[in-house]
């Protein structure tokens, strides 16, 4: 056991960074679990655009009537007519529609001469392709009551395009088996830990290993008289306890988090599956490059850049439904990629049959074809360095 | 003498394979990480393409022709095409929309009705062409009540709808949001100068590494040899940062407006800054190296989160909440340099941003020298 025990003792150098590593992932965790969008929806709810509307025509009726039709189908957000805090508000999406009226627009629109609102947009963009369609619609509403309607009175042609104008379609929201409750905050939770996985598995497994490893010390053991055998195995079980704690923790963190939500999902069991199995890759990968890594400098670089380089491209930061196809392509070889995707096919799961089953439980395998193959390869190493070391 | 120390200062430097890896390399991985991840997220996220609707394919659609005839326009290929049309029965409908293949079911029986499975604004466009056909038909049956005599006028003038709306800019710049994390990333880049700087500072130090003890007994003028360390320093980072900058632009087409003195100055400001940040770190506080190192990364952390670097929205947040805290931290002010070059078309916000960075930096300057100047060991 004397292995197992010094495992503790050397992890216990690293303790520091696997805290930070945790507490980083923790904070964010909670403040994403806030921002994360609120599902389970049972009624159809429109998208509100949030727009800002600058007003330069005074308070003409039919100018009014239109802010008004906007605050309806839109979320209108209030900016003083200033071009910096405008273009401040456009680029970071607090408002997605500038909408100005041109000062004379009444006039000139009740009088049939050729008038336009004045939008500052982003170009080609689905929301500002359907703040467009209100904006006409009331328009070619009033227009119509205008030329043909026989009514001269601005206020009342405004009145009938909003009369017109307040019928609705009926929407009904269809539910497959559970409630559309997918990509509930938990899921995000999940997504993350594969960060955090990485992070503090990698970090302790292959802190150990450049320990071990150290050449004198590692030529010193192999003349101990415990068998190398015992001594591989007692580090497996360290390897092995280490990666199930930081799991471990995780898995409780969720149900701090989303305890209720998470339960009544049904889905934890997959859940804790899915990461189960990232948890053995990243103890692989850890493994690896404790064994290629000689110092602890270099250590961290490769943490940092596989860490992150594994979470961008597999779609733990953004989700791989929004990324581009090429990247998905070369994506396919992590191990995060198989993860994710996991992960999002059981938060869109709508119930368990054996077909929506299915890929999860082949992306599950996939990783730990990854992990087995990464072991392999590490043990193939370090049998290279004993020979070398002798 | 001065040439002499800065050759061999900047030997030095550039033979630190660890911060040349952190300075250089973290930053351009870093830069080909976000760029897979999200360089084209607001094309995919944003952009407009047809909204995949199934219709069922029943009598009461078959029979009314003119929300066929509607649909059918709107889904006809081209430049303006709004919907992207299915026919099926019901239950293959269901089975699509289940699926996920189609936004929504339009169905055709008393009045027309839409289903779906979640809010969104795919439905919600979906909804709009829905309502618009229902509203068309009341503004219609309305005036018809009124003046009858309109009636075949009025069936003519719905073909030519006509668009009210006339696009407009305040400047030449798309509206990319996703730029802001790049800038963010130069800021990051500049603000990790400091290792250079933290470098010089240990070296220079009798107290804190041997070569300092060395050097503190050298006869060349300390302020000399405190001038060309940091000129190095400052050489090594405003190149490191100039491949990052070629790199994003040129490999990664990433747009920095047109101003090209403009974004170079901000980068020159940037290294002056982050060295600088080094200087003071490494002078003003007391202990070890590992722990100033730790400092030194944690601030630099802290001040790149609050620049947008791990969520962009946090720089608009704290420039909205806290705005003093986005004039002091050197990092958002970089990021913002950039932006008002690439965002603005005058220069108001950038020179601000510019004249922040260079008294940040003169103040940190300063505490470090007031620090070093007449140092005296007891024994070294």
């Amino acid at each position: 056991m004397q292995v197992f025990k010094a495992y503790f003792k050397v992890m216990r150098g690293s303790a520091i960074s696997l805290a930070i590593s945790l507490s980083v992932f923790m904070g964010l965790a909670v403040l994403f679990s806030f921002i994360a969008p609120k599902t389970a929806i049972s009624s159809f709810e429109p998208t509100k655009i949030p727009v800002a509307v600058i007003n330069r025509d005074g308070d003409s009726e039919l100018a009014q009537g239109l802010v008004d039709y906007l605050a309806g189908t839109g979320r209108l957000v209030s900016y003083p007519d200033d071009e910096e805090k405008l273009q401040d508000a456009l680029f970071y999406r607090k408002v997605e529609y500038i909408a100005i009226i041109p000062p004379g627009f009444s006039d000139a629109f009740m009088s049939g001469e050729d008038c336009a609102i004045r939008k500052v947009i982003v170009p080609d963009s689905t929301s500002s392709f359907y703040v467009d369609m209100n904006i006409d619609k009331f328009l070619n509403t009033v227009r119509l009551h205008r030329l043909y309607s026989g009514e001269k009175e601005e206020a009342q042609l405004v009145a009938a395009a909003m009369a017109d104008l307040a019928v609705d379609t009926p929407v009904t929201v269809r539910s497959f088996g559970r409630l559309p409750s997918s990509h509930g905050p938990y899921s995000y939770y999940y997504a993350y830990c594969a960060y955090a996985l990485l992070a503090m598995i990698m970090t302790g497994v292959s802190s150990i290993m450049i320990a071990f490893n150290e050449k004198d010390l590692y030529m010193r053991n192999l003349c101990a008289p415990l068998p190398k055998r015992s001594m591989r195995l007692q580090l497996a079980a360290g390897h092995g306890v280490f990666a199930l704690g930081c799991w471990g923790i995780l898995v409780l963190g969720s149900f701090i988090l989303h305890g209720k939500s998470l339960l009544s999902s049904g889905l934890t069991g997959l859940y804790a599956l899915n990461t189960l199995a990232f948890a053995v890759v990243c103890a692989g990968i850890g493994f690896l490059v404790g064994s290629s890594v000689k110092s602890y400098g270099a250590q961290a670089g490769a943490m940092n850049v596989i860490a992150l380089g594994m979470s961008f491209l597999g779609g733990v930061f953004v989700p791989q439904t929004v990324m581009s196809k090429s990247v998905l392509v070369v994506a396919k070889f992590l191990p995060s990629y198989w993860f994710i995707r996991a992960n999002d096919a059981i938060s869109e799961l709508s119930r368990f049959t054996g077909d929506s089953l299915r890929p999860i439980y082949g992306s599950i395998l996939i990783q730990l074809g990854f992990a087995i193959a990464i072991f392999s390869v590490t043990l193939l190493l370090s049998k290279e360095r004993r020979v070398s070391y002798l | 003498m001065f040439m002499h120390v800065f050759g061999y200062r900047l030997k030095c430097l550039v033979r630190d394979k660890e911060t040349v890896f952190w300075t250089l390399l973290f930053p351009l991985l870093l830069a080909t990480f976000f760029y897979f991840a999200f360089g084209h997220l607001t094309v995919e996220l944003e952009g407009f393409n047809p909204v995949k609707t199934v219709v069922v394919d029943n009598e009461a659609y078959r029979g009314n022709a003119a929300f066929r005839q509607v649909l059918e326009s709107l889904s006809k290929e081209g430049k303006n095409q709004i919907l992207e049309l299915t026919l099926a029965d019901e239950n293959e409908a269901e089975r699509l929309l289940e699926k996920g293949d189609v936004a929504g079911i339009i169905t055709v029986c008393d009045e027309i009705g839409l289903t779906v499975k979640q809010s969104g604004i795919n439905q919600s466009i979906l909804k709009a062409i829905l309502d618009q056909y229902t509203h068309t038909a009341e503004t219609v049956t309305g005036i018809v009540a009124k003046n009858p005599g309109a009636v075949r006028q009025l069936i003519r003038d719905l073909e030519n709808r006509k668009s009210h709306t006339e696009q407009v800019s305040f400047s030449d710049a798309v509206p990319d949001t996703m730029l802001a994390y790049f800038y963010a990333l130069i800021a990051m880049a500049c603000m990790y100068s400091a290792f250079w700087g933290l470098r010089n500072t240990i070296d220079v130090q009798a107290d804190l590494s041997a070569q300092g003890a060395r050097r503190s007994v050298a006869p060349t003028h300390k302020l000399q040899m405190v001038l060309a360390d940091a000129v190095a320093a400052l050489v090594v980072s405003f190149a490191e940062v100039l491949i990052l900058l070629a790199y994003l632009a040129f490999v990664l087409g990433i747009s920095f407006g047109n101003q090209l003195g403009y974004v170079l100055l901000t980068c020159l400001a940037g290294c002056i800054a982050g060295v600088s940040f080094g200087n003071f770190i490494g002078t003003v506080i007391r202990g070890s190296e590992a722990a100033k190192i730790g400092i030194l990364i944690g601030a630099s952390m802290i001040m790149s989160f609050l620049a947008g670097l791990m969520w962009v929205d946090v720089k608009d947040i704290i420039a909205g909440k806290a705005p003093v805290l986005s004039y002091i931290n050197p990092a958002a002010l970089i990021s913002d340099a950039f932006y008002s070059l690439y965002v603005f078309d005058t220069h108001r916000r950038f020179v601000i941003n510019i004249g922040m960075l260079c008294l940040i930096s003169a103040v940190m300057c300063m505490a470090s020298f007031m620090r070093l100047r007449r140092e005296r060991y007891a024994s070294i």
